[in-house]
Parts: C-alpha cells; structure tokens; sequence
C-alpha cells in the first residue's frame, strides 16, 4: 500500500522527430486523467501540470528535451511507470 | 447574362456549381468585443454562467461536427479533438473564470485576457512546430468570443441552410469544419489552386472559387449568389434566368460526375485491346484516398516539395521517410512515381546561403540544384529507397537536359544503395530509375538518354514553356501556351519514336495528360501511361475506353499534317463536341485543376 502523499520522480527523454507537439500532448493528458496523483512535468526549472495541454505545449519540448516526472498521490508509482512507458514508446510516433 | 449580374473571376479551385446564400466571414480583427469592469455578486455570477454557456455551446458545436467529420473522413477529425480538449484547458477555461470572479472582468475581457496570455508564452517557444499550435488556440478564442458576442460559429454555419461562405482566406482547420455542415461552397480571396486548402475542399468535393480580389468587399452577406467551381466564376444579383441556367448546370455535372466515377476503378483498355495505365499526381500524404476513390492505377508523379517548404527546415531523412513511406505502403501494390526535388535554393535555403538569380527558370533547380547540393539530394535517395522496401517505388528526376546528369543521379543511387546496404536496411534493389522529358534538349537527346534510364516521362508544363518560349504567369503572353503546338506535339512523336526503338515505356504526367480534349492525339501518338488531377481520371478513361487506337492514330497522323495550332486546336474540339458532348462540357474544368 503506498502512503498518501508519496512522491516519485523519474527522468525522460523526449525521442520522437517532432517533439512534444498537440498528439504527444494530448496523449500525456489522457494518461494523466487516468490517474489520482498529480503529476507534472518539469523542464530546467519550469513546471507544467501534465493535465494541462497548453501548459504542456508550453514547455516547449523538441526531441531530445531532457524531462524530470514528478508524481504525488496514493498511486504515484503507477502514474510515473506509466509516463515513463508514454515517452519511451515515443508516443507511438518516430 | 442579364443587365444586373456582374461577374468576379477567380481561380477555380474545386469543380462544381452550385447556388446559395453568401455569408460573409469578416476577419478576426472585426469582432467587436465590448470590454466591462463587473461591481456586483449578480453581476459577477452572471458572467460567469455566461462564459460557462458559451464554452458549453462551443463543445456542443465542435462535438457535433467531430461526429459529422468521423464519419466521413475519420483521417481528419484529429484537429477538432485538439479544439476540444484546448476548450476546457486550465488556461482558457478555468484563468476566465478566475479573471471573472477576482478581477471583475466581463466575460469578453477576461476570455481576451487569458488567449493573450497564453499567445504571449507561446511566441516565446523556440520549436517552430509547437509554436505553430497556437492557430488552434486562436481558433478556439474565435468560436468562443463568437458565442459571446452574438456571432456564433453556428449562426456563421448554420446546419440545414446552405450557405456559400465568403473570406479572405481559410486555414486547413477551417476548412476541415466544412465537412458536413451547411457550407456547400467557398470563396476566397487569397490561395492558389494547389494550396492545401483547395485541395482539402476537392478531397471534400465542395465546389470552390480562391484568389477573387475584392470577394469581402464586393458581396453582399445574405445575397443569392452563384459559384461556379468548374469556370472560377461568381455571379452577383444573377436574374431568375440566369439562375435557371446554373441550376441546369449544376445538376447535369451532378449526374456526370456521378456517372464517369462508378466506373473509374475499371481499366482503362481502347475496344480495340490497347492497354493503357491512368495514373494520379499527388503532393499531400492526405491526397492518398483520391487515388482509390478516383480510379487511379497508380501515382505517376508524387511532387516532393511541400515538405521541404512546409518545414521551413531541411528536412531529416526521417522525416522524409515517414512521408514517403506512408504514401507508398498505403497504395501498395499499385505504382508510386517519386520525383526528386524540382525547386532551387531560393525557397528554403538561408539567404546567406542562396546568391539570388534573374531567371530562376532557367536557373540552379531540380536535378541541377541536387547534383550541386548532393548532401540534400543524397538524404533525399536514402529516405526514397527505404520507402521502396514498403511497395512499388520507381523514381525520376526532373530538369534533365544531358545524359552526363542521369549517370552522376544513377551513381549516386548506388553510392546510396551500397550504403544502404552496409547498414542493413532494406530497399527494392530493382527499383526503376527514370528520367523526365521536359527541357528540348532532352528530347533531341532522347535516344541517347532512353538507354539510360527504365522510363521516361513527359512532364508537359515545361516542356511546353520552353519549347514555345512562355512564361504562362505572364498575362500578355498566356495565351500563347499552347499544348497542341505543332511543335509540342512533333515532340512528343520524337521522344515515343526514340524509346520505343529501346524498349523504353514513356509516360506523360502535366496538365496536358488529363485534359480529354489533347488525349485523343496522345493516345495515337503512342502515349501509354497518363498521370494527372485525381479529379480528372474518371473523365479520362472513359474517352480512352470509348475510342479505337486505330481512330486516335488516324487522328494523330491526321494533325501531324496541319501546320497552324489554331486548326489542330478546332479539330480536336470538334472530335470531342461530337463524339462526347458532355465530356465537352465538362471535361476540360476537372482536367485544368
């Protein structure tokens, strides 16, 4: 059983050509959604929620953007493999 | 054509008639939004719920024509989910919100005040593509500030009124909306007849008139007007006369169309047993389902060049590719011709890279511009040759004018090739290799060049150009392209001539191929494979199913005699006028797109 305010952090890579563009992004907040913990999404120092699409967008993330995952909540851990597995499948693209 | 009607010209850009009220789409910068402070609870509450309606109708709106669009053209829907989801973003939606209930703003201010908010940050992102994605935010902005004050999308498209939609210009996405709602024609006063909206509204087949100056100005939101798709004509304040003519008009290309488009997958043979492959050109991933809903049996010319000057970029190999590969696996087994760049520096090299020419027609473009810049041309191989292992690939290379540029091309293929190889990745190692006939000298050499290569293919716009001499741009001079040229077609006699000596098959994939007022005479001049418009092969293979070889090369001989391009020009319309009244009607407005 995970405790209520675990917090885990994972780093990714962003693989595919064209980077986090609309698809990716809708992809990661789909994925959010699925999931009670927050998560966001942090790029040198900035921070996105990644239930926000726009804020996502924002972050401005071509291929080979270096990203830290950040998930709290009951099921933190879950929520981050899950992230981690998004970005490592490129988000089904090249 | 009565006292009252008046005439605007444009370029015809979807075929079709049709008649409809005018709804004038004035430009974003026009929507009047009324900016307010907010002094009470009611007041504040109020707004709110205000926002809340316009963002509910907005999803209704956008759901709707989602569920239209996916049944459809399910490939197109993606956008309007984008439109969907950025509806609800914490940024357009809950910021508003906030803006209303802390800062006392209205509705349209506090709504204005996050989209430029979220323009702001977005201008200030590096990668050109993510800072693309703002057009569907402003989008998004648009249909809701719509809402807001009075203007709403739906009453801009009303489903159940036919409405002929009249802007200044309409990106991909709004074009996409059209499909499967009221709008049942566009005008527009910028683009040309290849841009990708045009070709979205052929692939939706709504009839379109693009590059009508003046169009906002000169017609009147509400009036009846008439757009005809198939002539690049608008008729304002037409008369009940007038009218009852389109109207006639309208339905007998209906039933054309219909009717040439049942039969277009079958094969295009003449009763007398010639065999002949009708073939599509394309430029867009997207045109892919034109070729099977069009009967085409193959590509015969894939234009390379939009992603080149889409990415602003050079492209990687991988992204060239992705596209090719999607194209060639989508149509496999059937035939994909892809031409190699046919542009010069000027369109996506950096300045300080590109030393400005005079003539750019006669300049550093397609094989010369390759063969100069061989590390662009080598990606570009590549990236075709590991398409090949995905269907039938062949490809060719425009421009050439000597047989020393085939052999370079062909070396560079197999420098490719061996590398290709080294590195494992699959490839069709008998991929043919052709070469396009299209500068003089390539025809005057063409018996040395067929041993060369596996096909050739005329590509007539060129060829034509600089046979006669015509920059077809050129108003004062246009007139004078003339594809019936004795000259062109003494050409064209010289380059079937010289290849069938070699055993080598010759296609033709310019304008010239898909207009079935020149196809007879191409056929008896030894034409065997066509490559034109999507839109125009139903038309096309119907004529070529309909006349003996024999007949097009009496025809053919017959011209061959005739020394001015005026009487060979009467000649064939009179063929065609008898022999195929409709096609003569309306034939020649689907071949010209």
């Amino acid at each position: 059983m995970q405790e209520k305010s675990h917090l885990v952090e994972r780093e990714v890579w962003v693989e595919n050509r064209l980077g986090i563009h609309a698809r990716p992004a809708t992809q990661i907040l789909n994925l959010a959604r699925q999931f009670e913990a927050e998560i966001l999404l942090e790029k040198e120092g900035l921070v996105a929620n990644a239930r926000e699409l726009l804020a996502v967008l924002a972050l401005d993330c071509p291929q080979g953007t270096r990203l830290v995952v950040r998930a709290q909540g009951a099921d933190a851990r879950d929520a981050a493999h899950a992230m981690v597995q998004l970005f490592a499948r490129k988000f089904g693209e090249t | 054509m009565s006292d009252t009607a008046r005439i605007l010209t444009g370029i015809p850009a979807s075929p079709g008639i049709v008649v409809g009220r005018a709804r004038v789409v004035s430009d974003f910068g026009d929507l009047q939004a009324a900016f307010r402070l907010l002094y009470t609870d009611q007041e504040r509450q109020a707004e709110v719920r205000r926002f809340q309606e316009a963002v509910e109708q907005a999803q209704a709106d956008l759901t709707r024509l989602r569920d239209r669009v996916a049944a459809e053209f399910p490939e197109h829907t993606h956008l309007l989910e984008l439109h969907l989801l950025i509806l609800k973003d914490q940024m357009l939606y809950d910021e508003p919100l906030r803006l209303i209930r802390e800062e006392n703003l209205n509705a349209e201010w506090a709504l204005h005040r996050a989209y430029e908010r979220v323009r702001e940050l977005f201008s200030r992102i590096e990668d050109p593509y993510i800072r693309g994605r703002i057009q569907d935010v402003e989008s998004v902005y648009r249909r809701l500030m719509g809402i807001l004050i009075g203007q709403s999308p739906r009453r801009l498209i009303p489903p159940g009124e036919e409405v002929i939609l009249v802007a200044r210009d309409l990106s991909p996405a709004e074009t996409t909306q059209m499909a499967g709602s009221g709008v049942v024609g566009f005008i527009t006063e910028r683009g040309g007849r290849t841009s990708h909206t045009a070709i979205l509204a052929q692939s939706f087949e709504i009839p379109a008139v693009v590059g009508v100056d003046n169009a906002i100005r000169e017609i009147a939101p509400g009036e009846e007007i008439i757009l005809d798709g198939l002539s690049g004509r608008v008729i304002l304040h037409p008369d009940v006369e007038v009218l009852e003519r389109y109207r006639r008009r309208q339905e007998e290309f209906a039933a054309f169309r219909e009717e040439v488009t049942t039969t277009a997958a079958e094969p295009a043979t003449t009763p007398d047993g010639f065999a002949t492959r009708v073939m599509a050109n394309i430029e867009l991933p997207e045109e892919v389902h034109l070729v099977g809903r069009y009967g085409a049996d193959g590509v015969g010319l894939y234009r390379t060049e939009f992603l080149f000057l889409r990415l602003r970029h050079l492209p990687t190999e991988e992204e060239l590719f992705e596209d090719y590969r999607k194209v060639v696996a989508a149509l496999a087994p059937r035939l994909v011709t892809i031409r190699t760049l046919d542009i010069g520096g000027d369109k996506f090299l950096h300045r300080t890279d590109y030393v400005p020419e005079m003539n750019p027609a006669l300049g550093l473009r397609a094989i010369r511009f390759c063969l100069k810049e061989k590390d662009i041309f080598r990606r570009q191989l590549r990236a075709i040759l590991r398409a090949s292992a995905f269907g039938r690939v062949r490809v060719m290379f425009p421009l050439i004018s000597s047989v020393r540029e085939v052999r370079e091309a062909r070396a560079l293929i197999e420098e490719v090739k061996a590398e290709l190889r080294r590195e494992g990745l699959p490839f069709d190692e008998e991929m043919p290799v052709g070469a396009m006939i299209e500068v003089p000298a390539a025809v005057t050499l063409c018996q040395m060049l067929a041993p060369e290569v596996d096909f050739f293919s005329i590509g007539t716009n060129d060829l034509i150009q600089y046979a006669l001499a015509i920059d077809r741009g050129n108003k004062q001079v246009a007139a004078m392209y003339q594809p019936l040229h004795p000259a062109v077609l003494r050409m064209v006699l010289q380059v079937v001539t010289a290849a069938g000596v070699s055993g080598v098959p010759v296609a033709m994939c310019g304008e010239m191929a898909g207009d079935p007022l020149h196809l007879p005479i191409l056929l008896g001049l030894g034409v065997s494979e066509l490559s034109m418009n999507p839109l125009a092969i139903p038309v096309i293979k119907r004529v070529i199913r309909s006349i003996t070889l024999a007949e097009a090369q009496t025809m053919a001989s017959r011209v061959l005699e005739m020394v001015s391009v005026e009487e060979i020009n009467a000649y064939a319309s009179r063929f065609l006028k008898e022999r195929f009244p409709e096609i003569y009607r309306f034939g020649s407005a689907l071949a010209g797109i």
